[in-house]
């Protein structure tokens, strides 16, 4: 087995999972590990990691009983802390190191656990509902296992983990990147919606998304489980995840997602040597139970009815196709079948409740069809309709500035095209990932004081370079610039955030 | 498996080892009881004391520094401790004697240094020894005997302060490491007035103090709340009260074996527990090659300072930058360093266990003012220290003759009112460190027995000189007005007392300290008196900071006709510093800038404008604006000055611009009265 692969990958960084109500008796440390990256690291290790983590934990609720620890900055090392689910703890341990650019903003890292989590969940449920179908641990490990290296997978660059850093200021993890639409192509869409959610059997709730590139142009979805589904589709089922590396233009990941080398052995090393003693070892729970990673990357291809189809969750005992993916779902609390038909650039995600349909992969076959006999010749239209409107990668460029613009009551984030953004120096890029720290910890600390009241907030700040950092904060609304080749003055600085909110965000960052 | 060993954090921040501390503290507890009747006959021999002892009494705690050789060795028995007592550095004379015996008086009910150094000193000699300490090691008491006796000791015959260099031998009854005086220490300390509130519910509207305040000194921009209390409070708390929990800011110093040093809430003794948690972390972190910095969780931040075998511990609530947390724990160390030098360093070196909290008896009170600068001393964090305006002429004339005494061998002389320098001269190539002036002057303000006697005490400059004692000579000239001649030699007193002599006449002569009085009558300056084109008034130097106060439109009548308003354009406060003078000036405050709870705020907006222009990594920045629900901030940084300015959070910006170059030229043009110049050279 290409053990060496999972060796040694990166030491720098350290990710791991673990449940505080587990091994409480001394000598069972272990049992509280669910997760461990790096694979091999030894136990000793695991286990000064988790008694750190889980100190610290004990120690800041003396002070802090309802938040406890978020993060330990020492010397050489963050250590980012997300409670994903009561009691259960994804810690992540991160090297410094200047040269390297290891810099990085806590906020940007905790995202990362939280979307991991998400999407766990959102596949698998809840860890807790896990733990509790299988108490020995043993099951929850390998679904984790899995789940976490396939989704780190994406990361991976040669060998090393590349995590976002201060070059990632102007992004937004955990949004919903969105198309901007004519009027008449929104009513194209709106009524291709329709038609869509109507092939559903009967008068069952059926809800879809409408993707067109990595861009969303639609969905019937509240926002978490849109937020879940649409990262899911930009990391696996949109065009450029489909055909990856031909093009390397996403507003989300950067275009390097291939990185083979180390997805396809990883699942087979789950329980390398060191592990051999344990039973609960992922690998050996792995022959038991058939775990579907569906973050594996490579494996969804588009079938010759334009439906997208995958092996993720297994064939069809008759051999007739494959199983189709189910998920779940956090606002309605059900599980739903996921159907994905793809246009060219066009992108829809159909997703039928389980409960409606009686007979499984027969039922769903009949709704595909439905949809087929429904909407074929409309998303034909509206797919060149947008394609026509459609106005390339650098459609929301704006001259002169280099932005993110987010709305944390939607979900939603438009910034820079990150080719623009690469143009920024160095020094400029540092000082927006400091002012985005703190302004992070305001906004936390209003969060902590006042759900109520939102915070207002506008910072600029000329930089040792020259370069204007913006920050705007208001009614839930975030704006962040550079301003590189801006005047000296600080009017012309504020005058050039006034230009763009009056004319991108319709005036919402407008003092009057 | 190597698991065991990498194990052991969890069960530190676990109940059980507290509950063992507390345990162990019973015992404690039960045999200081049966030692209380002793206690009670030294207090008697304390009172009489009393009237030759003052606060530096507790000087013949210190430890030997290692330039000077003179190890000088603290008496064991009684006889001993009185003798040190009364042989301390004041060359009291008999009128001030009275004076000292009232103070002492009136102090035994307020609680200041004076009386708590006699219970530290006392306790420490009291024939209870620690139960536990024995229990665990018997070698441990004989190695702090031995410390002990490395000890300085001050003694004077017949008033020359001398230091000799004798070793003395410990009794083994009098274990001075730390003897149980659980609960005991708080009652000579600090009232307990009020101070339920303290940091407890900062923003709660019932803060009696800033209420009281809010009455006074308005206009007057005075800083320091007159409602705060020195020295230690809630000593009856412990990490399991929930109002210990509740703090706002919580500072602990603790060695590196876990043994508690100081508390800011609490008793040290009942933290032994909750101390050799912080250790646990710090070390834990440390023997996986690394150096916890700061942990945070929700609104609070633990911020760690490892000093060598000192730990450093700020646990706060109040969401200062940690970066400005890190700043006040520095200066908690240099506090301490000031105390002791760092040769205290070597008593742990020897000893690993040694407690050192004998050798701080007494200075609570110190580290208890030091904190509560940070609440409104912009020194704290700006590295800077600020003058008391005062007539060019004036402070020229008090330069003159600290100048004088300088060139007699005096390595700094330093003429201070409050908080604020008068002026300042230092030796050839020897300079002072803003930080060290600091703590110097919190030393001398926070330490009740300065102001009744002239003083000899030994003190560190951690900046100057970390590893050796000054000695420094104090002594009040007027309720605020103080003199600091610091030299290298232990004998100097009584030169330094006719140095003393000398300049107290010239400045009497030059009317220099009536000088004083007027200025801090008149205040500094007013954002409301901001000139509208300040470099159109040339010719105002006769008057007070360039306003004419004889005219009907006095500011201080104005500023009562329009209240809430503060300066032009929404100007509320500023602070400039000038870089090569390493000294700043503050604005008085104004209304709405007038309750103490507002001006800790915005001290704490300036404090976080100051973080973020100066991060470590890509700082200095060069101008910020700053909008929030509070103030509007502009910090403008250059390479001579720093302007950090608040404004109304409505304020125009282009008026504030506008505004702040105005106050720059306001600054320039009055420096000559606020800055002291031509000071020599504080280069670092």
């Amino acid at each position: 087995m290409g053990l060496s692969s999972t060796t040694n990958i990166n030491e720098s960084t350290q990710i791991c999972v673990f449940d505080l109500k587990r091994g409480q008796h001394e000598g069972q440390e272990l049992d509280k590990i669910l997760f461990f990256y790096p694979a091999d690291c030894p136990f000793s290790t695991q286990l000064s990691v988790i008694g750190l983590s889980e100190g610290l934990i004990t120690f800041t609720r003396i002070f802090s009983p309802d938040d406890a620890c978020e993060v330990i900055e020492a010397e050489k090392h963050s250590h980012v802390f997300f409670e994903a689910e009561p009691d259960i703890w994804m810690v992540m341990i991160i090297e410094k190191n200047k040269e390297a650019e290891a810099i990085w903003r806590i906020d940007a890292l905790k995202k990362v656990l939280n979307e991991l989590h998400s999407l766990f969940v959102m596949f698998h449920g809840s860890i807790r509902a896990i733990l509790d179908k299988d108490p020995g641990g043993g099951l929850v490990r390998i679904h984790l296992y899995s789940f976490i290296m396939d989704y780190l997978s994406d990361f991976l660059l040669g060998k090393k983990l590349q995590l976002p850093s201060f070059r990632d200021s102007l992004k937004e993890r955990g949004t919903i990147q969105m198309l901007t639409v004519g009027r008449e192509a929104a009513i194209g869409v709106q009524s291709l919606v329709r038609v869509v959610e109507s092939s559903c059997a009967g008068n069952t709730p059926c809800n879809s998304l409408v993707l067109f590139q990595d861009l969303l142009v639609s969905t019937t979805l509240p926002p978490d489980d849109t937020v879940n589904l649409f990262t899911y589709a930009v990391l696996r089922l949109a065009p450029r995840a489909l055909s990856s590396a031909t093009s390397t233009w996403s507003y989300l990941r950067k275009g390097t997602t291939a990185s083979q080398v180390a997805t396809d052995p990883i699942f087979e090393n789950a329980g390398s040597g060191i592990q051999a003693s344990r039973d609960t070892s992922p690998s050996r729970q792995g022959q038991r139970h058939h775990v579907p990673r569906p973050l594996q990357q490579g494996k969804w291809s588009k079938g010759k009815d334009g439906f997208l189809s995958t092996d993720i969750w297994g064939t069809q005992v008759d051999n007739l196709g494959s199983v189709t993916p189910t998920v779940w779902l956090q606002q309605t609390e059900e599980r739903v079948y996921v159907c994905v038909y793809q246009q060219k650039h066009l992108t829809i995600i159909l997703l039928v409740p389980v409960s409606s349909i009686v007979n499984g992969e027969q039922g769903i076959s009949i709704v595909k069809q439905q949809f087929l006999e429904n909407a074929s010749l409309k998303i034909l239209k509206v797919e060149e309709k947008l394609t026509r409107g459609w106005g390339g990668e650098n459609a929301y460029h704006v001259a002169g500035y280099r932005y993110l613009l987010s709305d944390s009551d939607r979900n939603i984030s438009r910034a820079s095209p990150p080719g623009k953004v690469t143009t920024l120096t160095k020094d400029s890029l540092l000082a927006l990932n400091k002012l985005r720290e703190e302004v992070d910890l305001e906004k936390s600390r209003t969060k902590h004081d006042d759900l109520r009241c939102e915070k207002d907030l506008e910072v600029c700040i000329r930089a040792r370079n020259n370069a204007w950092v913006i920050a705007r904060v208001t009614r839930g609304k975030e704006l962040y610039m550079v301003l590189e080749k801006a005047d000296e003055t600080l009017l012309y600085a504020s005058d050039a955030v006034e230009k763009f909110s009056i004319r991108y965000c319709d005036g919402a960052f407008s003092l009057d | 498996m190597e698991s065991e060993s990498n194990s052991s954090i969890y069960q530190n921040p676990n109940p059980n080892s507290l509950e063992f501390a507390k345990e162990d503290h019973l015992k404690s507890l039960a045999i200081n009881a049966a030692a209380e009747e002793e206690e009670v006959v030294n207090s008697e021999k304390r009172s009489e004391d009393v009237l030759n002892g003052s606060m530096n009494s507790n000087c013949n705690e210190r430890v030997p520094t290692s330039e000077n050789e003179e190890q000088v060795a603290c008496d064991s028995n009684n006889e001993g401790y009185r003798e040190g007592v009364i042989g301390s550095m004041n060359s009291v004379e008999r009128e001030e004697e009275l004076i000292v015996e009232k103070e002492l008086q009136r102090d035994s009910t307020i609680g200041s240094v004076g009386t708590d150094v006699f219970e530290e000193v006392g306790e420490s000699f009291s024939p209870s020894a620690d139960f536990n300490e024995r229990e665990e090691s018997k070698n441990e008491e004989e190695i702090s005997n031995n410390l002990m006796s490395e000890v300085v000791r001050e003694s004077s015959t017949s008033d020359v302060v001398r230091r000799e260099n004798s070793e003395i031998e410990f009794d083994a009854q009098s274990n001075p490491s730390s003897s149980g005086y659980v609960g005991e220490r708080g009652s000579s300390s600090a009232s307990t007035v009020s101070d339920e509130i303290e940091e407890v519910e900062e923003d709660g509207n019932f803060d009696n103090g800033m209420l009281a305040q809010q009455n006074d000194n308005s206009s007057n921009g005075v800083y320091d709340s007159a409602s705060w209390v020195p020295g230690k409070r809630h000593d009856e708390e412990d990490d399991t009260s929930i109002s210990w929990r509740k703090r706002k800011k919580h500072f602990f110093v603790l060695s590196h074996s876990g043994k508690p040093i100081y508390s800011r809430y609490g008793d040290e003794h009942k933290l032994a527990g909750f101390s050799a948690t912080l250790q646990a972390i710090i070390s834990f972190v440390e023997n996986g090659g690394d150096r916890v910095k700061f942990v945070r969780a929700g609104k609070h931040q633990v911020v760690f300072l490892v000093k060598g075998p000192i730990y450093l511990v700020c646990i706060s609530c109040t969401e200062e930058p940690h970066e400005a947390l890190t700043g006040q724990l520095e200066l908690l160390y240099g506090q301490l360093l000031l105390i002791l030098t760092k040769s205290v360093n070597r008593c742990f070196e020897k000893n690993s266990k040694f407690d050192m909290t004998p050798l701080l008896g007494g200075t609570d009170v110190v580290f208890s003012s030091l904190i509560h600068s940070f609440s409104w001393n912009p020194a704290a964090f700006l590295h800077a220290y600020t003058c008391l305006p005062l007539a060019y002429p004036t402070r020229q004339a008090a330069g003159a003759i600290l100048q004088d005494v300088a060139d007699s061998g005096v390595l700094f002389a330093i003429l201070m009112c409050k908080h604020k320098v008068l002026s300042l001269v230092g030796a050839q190539k020897a300079s002072l460190h803003p930080d060290d002036m600091l703590l110097l002057a919190n030393f001398v303000l926070s330490s009740e027995s300065f102001r009744t006697s002239e003083s000899f005490s030994p003190i560190c400059l951690p900046r100057y000189n970390p590893m050796a004692f000054l000695y420094a000579y104090i002594h009040y000239l007027d309720v605020d007005t103080y003199l600091i001649l610091l030299t290298t030699s232990s004998d100097a007193f009584f030169h330094l007392k006719d140095c003393r002599l000398r300049i107290e006449l010239v400045l009497l002569k030059s009317n220099v300290l009536s000088e004083v009085q007027k200025s801090i009558l008149e205040g500094g300056l007013h954002v409301e008196d901001l000139p509208v084109d300040p470099s159109s008034r040339t010719g105002y130097l006769s008057t007070h900071l360039g306003h004419d106060r004889s005219g009907t439109e006095s500011p201080i009548r104005s500023r009562e006709v329009n209240p809430g308003i503060g300066g032009p354009a929404g100007l509320w406060h500023f602070i400039y510093r000038s870089i090569n003078l390493d000294q700043y000036v503050s604005s008085e405050f104004s209304p709405p800038i007038n309750t103490s709870r507002q001006q800790k705020r915005l001290y704490r907006a300036y404090q976080k404008l100051y973080a973020s222009m100066h991060d470590r990594g890509i700082g200095p920045n060069k101008t910020q604006f700053r909008r929030d629900e509070d103030y509007v901030l502009l910090c403008w940084i250059t390479q001579d000055f720093e302007l950090y300015a608040a404004f109304d959070p409505l304020a125009d910006k282009a008026l504030a611009i506008k505004t702040c170059n105005r106050v720059c030229q306001w600054v320039r043009d009055v420096e000559n009265e606020i800055f002291l110049l031509g000071a020599s050279p504080f280069s670092w």
